[in-house]
C-alpha cells in the first residue's frame, strides 16, 4: 500500500477562502461536498459524462468531478448556493423553479451554472446557442423543452434589468 | 364535472422547486453525519459462481476499516419485491456485479481498496446468457439455490425440480411462465384476407436516473432510521426489520425526494447491508453507489425476443393474434418482479384490442445470469406494444386501410372487461378523442403526400402507434392518506409516497387545497416517512396522483366533513347549507354567516383529522391510461440515420391537475421513448455476462441536441372513479414512441425496422430486406 499523500490547499468558493488538508487523490467534487458540505453539486457519471457536477471556475463551466481538488487552487470557483438562495434567487433558479423545468432536481444545479457561464458571456442567445451551451449537461427527466424556455426567459430578465 | 375549480387545473409551480434550483434539497446522498464510515460492496466478476471463502485478513488490518461483512456474518432471512426470495448475502452469485461482501471504513477510498483486499476463492459454475437458449433441455441451471422457506401453493413444484424447464419462471412442468388464450387462432387465420408473421428483438436498457442510489443508515438504542433512494420505503422497513431482527416500528425509512426512479428503485438490498453495518459498528454508514453500481446493481428492462403472427380481414376486423415472447428476467430464483410484468405483457395490449376473438399469446420469462428485470416507466406496455403496434401498421397497410381506422375499430370500449384485470370492468376510454386531437395536431392528413416524397436519400413518413397503460389502477396497490388541521390552523398533507421527480405531493397537496378551500401554500406536510406517514404501495404504475390522490381527497373530505359539523354547530344552521371556500366556512345563501377555519380550530381547541384509503382490490370499475403517438421522421436511406421532425403525444389524461406537471411528465416519458427507440441498449458479453456499455455516456440516453420539440396534446374528459377525473400519466408518453418511429421509417421508405434500438446498422438491414436500397 502505498503511502497517502496529504496537501495543505486553499480554495476560494462562493467568495471564501477555505484552508484545507486533502488527500492528493480528492476531486473538487469530493471536497465541497463532504468537506464543505455543498451537497448542491451533484454527482451522477463518475467521468465527466452528464454534467451533474458542474460548477464554474473563474466563470468557466467544468466538471468537478474530473478536477483534482489540488488543481483548484488560486481559481475562483462557484457553486449552486454561491449564485442565488430562496431570498435572493437570481433569475435563472426562478425560472427553473417557477416552469417545472426542474424535474427531479439532480441535473438543476449543472444546467443553471452551465446556462449561467453561457448568459454572462452571451446575454441575449438564440435557442440554437442554448442548446449548444448546455449540451455538456444531460438530463433524463425533462426533455429538455422546458429547460431551454427557462434559459431564454432567464436572459430576458438579465437583459431588463441592466 | 364541475369546471369551478381554484387550485385543481393550475400550472401551480411545484412546491419543491425552489429547493431544487438552489440546491438545497437534500436528497439521500446528500446527508453527511458527523463520525460517518462509508460503505462499499465486493461485486462478483464471475456470472454465475459459488463463494467457497471470503478471507478478510488483509481488508481487516487496512487502517481505517471498521468492518467487513460476508455471507457467512448475515441472518439467514429472506426478502425480496413480491416474495421473499433472496438473503442479504448468499453463498451462490448469479450475475457479474452480483453482491459478494460489504465493507465500512473511515472513507470511500479506504473501503473501495478493502474490497480489493479480500479474498475470494470461486467455484465458477456454468453460466446463462441467453434466454432462449435458457430454456433448451440442455441448458445449466442459472439458479441452484432455492430458499427452502419460499411457500409453495398446491400443485407448484420447485424450480430444480421443474427437469428441463428449470430456468423458466413459473411452478408449473413444461409450459410457459404465463399464456393468454382465448378463441382459436387457428381458425382466426383460416377467417383471415391478409395472415403476417414477424420476429422482433428489443435490447435491454437502464433507466439512467441521474442520482445513483445512496443510503445513510443510522443504528442507536435498538433502533434503525434509513435515509435511502428507494420508491418502496415501507418495503424496505419490513426487510430491514426482518433482517435485523426489530419490531417493524424500530424501523424508520424516509425516502421523501429521489433524483430520478422511473420505477426501478426498488428492492433495496444494499441498504439492508448498510443497515447490518451500522448495527455491527455503532456509527453512521454511508453507501453511494457509482454510475457502473447503479447500472448493474438495479432493475432493467429486459431483452425481448417475440414471434408474432396476426391476421385481419378485408373489411378491418382483427382475426387472431399469437405471440410467443421470451424475456431475459434476470437472476432472481423465484422471479422477482419478471412474473407480473409477463402477465402484464401479454395481456393488456390484448385488452386494447378488446374486439380481436382469437389470441394466443405465451411468455417465458427465464432466469439468466445477467441483472434483474424490473418495472422500468411504461412496464410491459413498452415491451409489448413496440411488436403489436409494428404488426397494427403492416395489417393495416396490407388491407389497405388507414391505420387509424383500423386500430379504432378493434379498439376496447367502456364497459369491456378485462383480461388483464380479471374480474374488473373498464371505466372510460378516450381513445379516439386522443387519436383524432393528434391526428390533427401532426396534419395526419399530409401523411399521404409526404410517402415517397424525397429530397435525394432522405425520405419522410408519418406513424402512429395507440397504447394502454396502466394510470393508477394497479389491482396491488393500497394508498392511505392523512390530513391534519391542528389546533393552529395548519394544514398538513401525510402521504407515503416518495417523489422521484414528478413532483406528485405538489399534485396532492392541490387537490386537499381544492376540497378544503384554501390555497396550495396552505398545505404542507410530509411525504415517505414511515415514522410520520401512513402505508403506500409507492409510486408505480402511474398510481399516485389517481390512487394516493383518491386516498388524500378522501380524507380531505373526511376534514371537511368535520370542519362543516363543528360550524354547523357555532353558525346554528345545519351543515347542508354550509359551504367551504377562501379559508372559510360559508352559509350558501347568506353570505354574511360566516367563520374562518383558524377561527374554528381555535374555538374547537383541537386537531382535526381526516383519513383516506384506496384500495384498488375493491373497485369494480378499473381505470387505464390511453394514447396515441405520433411521429414525423426523415430516413437517410444512404446512411440509416433516422432524424425525428415531430413527435406528437396525445393523451387521454382524465383531468390535468396541474397541466405544467402533466405536460412536463408527457414530455419527459416521450423523451426516454425516443432514447429507448433510436439509441439505447444495455449491453452484455454472450460469453462472460459482463456488462460492456455500464457507464453514462455508452448507455446512450437523449442529449439537448438530439431530441425535437415534443408536441403534448392533453384530453380532458374525465374519468368518474376519481373525485377530480385524472387518470396517472407519466409512463405512458414513453410507451408508443418506438413503435410510432418504426411506423414512419415503414411509412417513408416501405422497410419493417424490428429491433430496437433504432441505429443506423439496423436501419440499413430492415432497408436492404425491404430491397429498397
Amino acid at each position: 500500500m502505498e503511502p497517502q499523500t496529504f496537501h495543505q490547499i486553499a480554495l476560494k468558493i462562493n467568495g471564501t477562502v477555505h484552508d484545507l488538508e486533502i488527500d492528493s487523490n480528492w476531486t473538487l467534487n469530493d471536497v465541497l461536498r463532504n468537506r464543505l458540505d455543498l451537497t448542491g453539486t451533484k454527482r451522477a457519471c463518475d467521468y465527466g459524462g452528464c454534467g451533474s457536477c458542474t460548477v464554474l471556475m473563474d466563470g468557466v463551466d467544468v466538471y468537478s468531478c474530473s478536477i483534482l481538488a489540488v488543481e483548484a487552487q488560486g481559481k475562483e470557483i462557484t457553486t449552486i448556493e454561491g449564485i442565488g438562495n430562496s431570498e435572493n434567487l437570481h433569475p435563472l433558479q426562478k425560472s427553473f423553479a417557477l416552469s417545472y423545468a426542474a424535474q427531479c432536481g439532480w441535473c438543476t444545479p449543472g444546467m443553471i451554472l452551465s446556462a449561467k457561464a453561457l448568459l454572462d458571456r452571451n446575454p441575449d442567445p438564440t435557442e440554437a446557442e442554448v442548446r449548444l451551451a448546455l449540451s455538456g449537461v444531460l438530463c433524463r427527466c425533462t426533455g429538455y423543452t422546458s429547460i431551454v424556455q427557462a434559459v431564454l426567459d432567464a436572459g430576458r430578465v438579465m437583459r431588463e434589468a441592466r | 364535472m364541475s369546471a369551478n375549480f381554484s387550485t385543481v387545473g393550475q400550472s401551480v409551480p411545484p412546491i419543491y422547486g425552489i429547493e431544487k434550483a438552489t440546491g438545497t434539497l437534500r436528497f439521500p446522498a446528500d446527508i453527511n453525519l458527523p463520525n460517518m464510515l462509508w460503505m462499499k460492496i465486493l461485486r462478483s466478476p464471475h456470472a454465475h459462481a459459488k463463494i467457497i471463502d471470503v478471507d478478510a485478513t488483509a481488508a481487516g488490518k487496512i487502517p481505517g476499516v471498521a468492518a467487513v461483512i460476508t455471507h457467512k456474518d448475515v441472518p439467514r432471512v429472506l426478502f425480496g419485491p413480491y416474495q421473499n426470495e433472496i438473503y442479504p448475502l448468499d453463498e451462490e452469485v448469479r450475475f457479474v456485479g452480483d453482491t459478494v461482501a460489504v465493507v465500512a471504513a473511515e472513507d470511500w477510498h479506504i473501503a473501495e481498496e478493502a474490497t480489493r483486499a479480500l479474498l475470494v476463492k470461486y467455484e465458477v459454475l456454468p453460466a446463462i446468457h441467453d434466454p432462449e437458449a435458457g430454456t433448451e433441455p440442455s441448458a445449466p441451471n442459472a439458479v441452484l439455490n432455492y430458499p427452502e422457506s419460499h411457500e409453495l401453493k398446491p400443485g407448484d413444484i420447485r424450480p430444480d425440480q421443474l427437469g428441463t424447464f428449470g430456468n423458466v419462471i413459473g411452478l408449473k412442468e413444461g409450459g410457459p411462465t404465463v399464456v393468454n388464450e382465448r378463441g382459436n387462432v387457428e381458425n382466426g387465420f383460416a377467417q383471415s384476407d391478409v395472415v403476417l408473421e414477424r420476429f422482433f428483438r428489443q435490447s435491454e436498457v437502464n433507466a439512467v436516473s441521474h442520482e445513483p442510489r445512496a443510503c445513510v443508515a443510522v443504528y442507536e438504542n435498538g433502533a434503525c432510521t434509513l435515509w435511502c433512494s428507494v420508491q418502496d420505503p415501507y418495503r424496505l422497513q419490513d426487510s430491514t426489520a426482518r433482517v435485523l431482527g426489530l419490531p417493524i416500528e424500530a424501523v424508520r425509512v424516509v425516502s421523501t425526494n429521489l433524483g430520478g426512479a422511473f420505477g426501478v428503485k426498488v428492492t433495496g438490498r444494499f441498504a439492508v447491508l448498510c443497515a447490518l453495518l451500522a448495527r455491527k459498528t455503532g456509527r453512521p454508514v454511508k453507501i453511494w453507489f457509482t454510475r457502473e453500481e447503479e447500472s448493474l446493481d438495479s432493475h432493467n428492462r429486459s431483452a425481448l425476443t417475440h414471434y408474432v403472427k396476426a391476421g385481419a380481414k378485408k373489411d378491418g376486423t382483427l382475426a387472431a393474434i399469437k405471440v410467443r415472447t421470451f424475456l431475459d428476467n434476470g437472476y432472481w430464483p423465484y422471479g422477482g418482479l419478471g412474473q407480473n410484468i409477463a402477465f402484464a405483457i401479454c395481456t393488456r395490449p390484448i385488452d386494447l384490442y378488446h374486439c380481436c376473438p382469437n389470441v394466443k399469446w405465451e411468455v417465458f420469462a427465464v432466469r439468466t445470469n445477467r441483472p434483474s428485470t424490473g418495472p422500468y416507466r411504461g412496464r410491459a406496455d413498452a415491451e409489448s406494444h413496440f411488436p403489436i403496434e409494428s404488426m397494427m401498421d403492416e395489417l393495416a397497410h396490407a388491407i389497405r386501410m388507414d391505420p387509424i381506422e383500423f386500430r379504432l375499430k378493434n379498439r376496447l370500449h367502456e364497459g369491456d372487461d378485462l383480461c388483464s384485470a380479471p374480474n374488473k370492468i373498464m371505466s372510460t376510454v378516450w381513445l379516439e378523442e386522443a387519436a383524432r386531437a393528434g391526428a390533427e395536431k401532426i396534419g395526419w392528413q399530409r401523411r399521404s403526400s409526404l410517402n415517397g416524397a424525397d429530397r435525394g436519400s432522405r425520405k419522410k413518413g408519418i406513424g402512429v402507434a395507440m397504447v394502454i397503460h396502466s394510470c393508477g389502477s394497479n389491482p396491488a396497490g393500497v394508498s392511505e392518506a392523512e390530513v391534519i388541521i391542528d389546533s393552529a390552523g395548519r394544514i398538513s398533507l401525510f402521504s407515503g409516497t416518495a417523489d422521484q421527480g414528478s413532483e406528485q405531493q405538489t399534485t396532492l397537496r392541490q387537490m386537499v387545497a381544492e376540497v378544503l378551500g384554501v390555497s396550495l401554500t396552505d398545505v404542507g406536510g410530509s411525504n415517505a416517512d414511515t415514522s410520520t406517514c401512513p402505508f403506500d404501495s409507492g409510486p408505480f404504475s402511474s398510481r399516485t396522483v389517481y390512487a394516493t390522490g383518491i386516498a388524500a381527497s378522501r380524507a380531505a373530505e373526511e376534514v371537511k366533513k368535520k370542519l362543516l359539523e363543528q360550524a354547523s354547530i357555532l353558525l346554528s344552521e345545519p351543515a347542508t347549507n354550509l359551504d367551504i371556500r377562501e379559508k372559510s366556512i360559508w352559509k350558501r345563501s347568506d353570505l354574511s354567516k360566516r367563520v374562518g377555519l383558524d377561527e374554528l380550530v381555535r374555538i374547537t381547541g383541537s386537531s382535526i383529522i381526516g383519513r383516506g384509503v384506496h384500495n384498488a382490490k375493491e373497485d369494480h370499475l378499473f381505470a387505464y391510461g390511453f394514447a396515441a403517438t405520433f411521429a414525423e421522421v426523415e430516413v437517410d436511406v444512404d446512411t440509416g440515420e433516422v432524424k425525428v421532425l415531430r413527435l406528437v403525444s396525445s393523451h387521454d389524461v382524465g383531468r390535468a391537475i396541474n397541466p405544467m406537471i402533466v405536460e412536463g411528465q408527457i414530455l419527459g416519458g416521450a423523451a426516454q421513448g425516443l432514447g429507448y427507440a433510436l439509441s439505447e441498449g444495455f449491453y452484455f458479453d454472450q460469453k462472460t455476462g459482463t456488462a460492456l456499455n455500464q457507464w453514462f455516456l455508452d448507455l446512450r440516453t437523449p442529449s439537448i441536441l438530439d431530441l425535437p420539440d415534443i408536441e403534448p396534446v392533453m384530453v380532458e374528459l374525465g374519468e368518474p372513479t376519481h373525485p377530480f377525473g385524472a387518470k396517472g400519466c407519466s409512463e405512458i408518453s414513453y410507451v408508443g414512441v418506438a413503435p410510432a418511429v418504426a411506423n414512419a421509417i415503414y411509412n417513408a421508405t416501405g422497410a419493417r425496422v424490428t429491433e430496437l434500438p433504432m441505429t443506423p446498422d439496423v436501419i440499413l438491414k430492415a432497408l436492404r430486406d425491404a430491397g429498397g436500397a
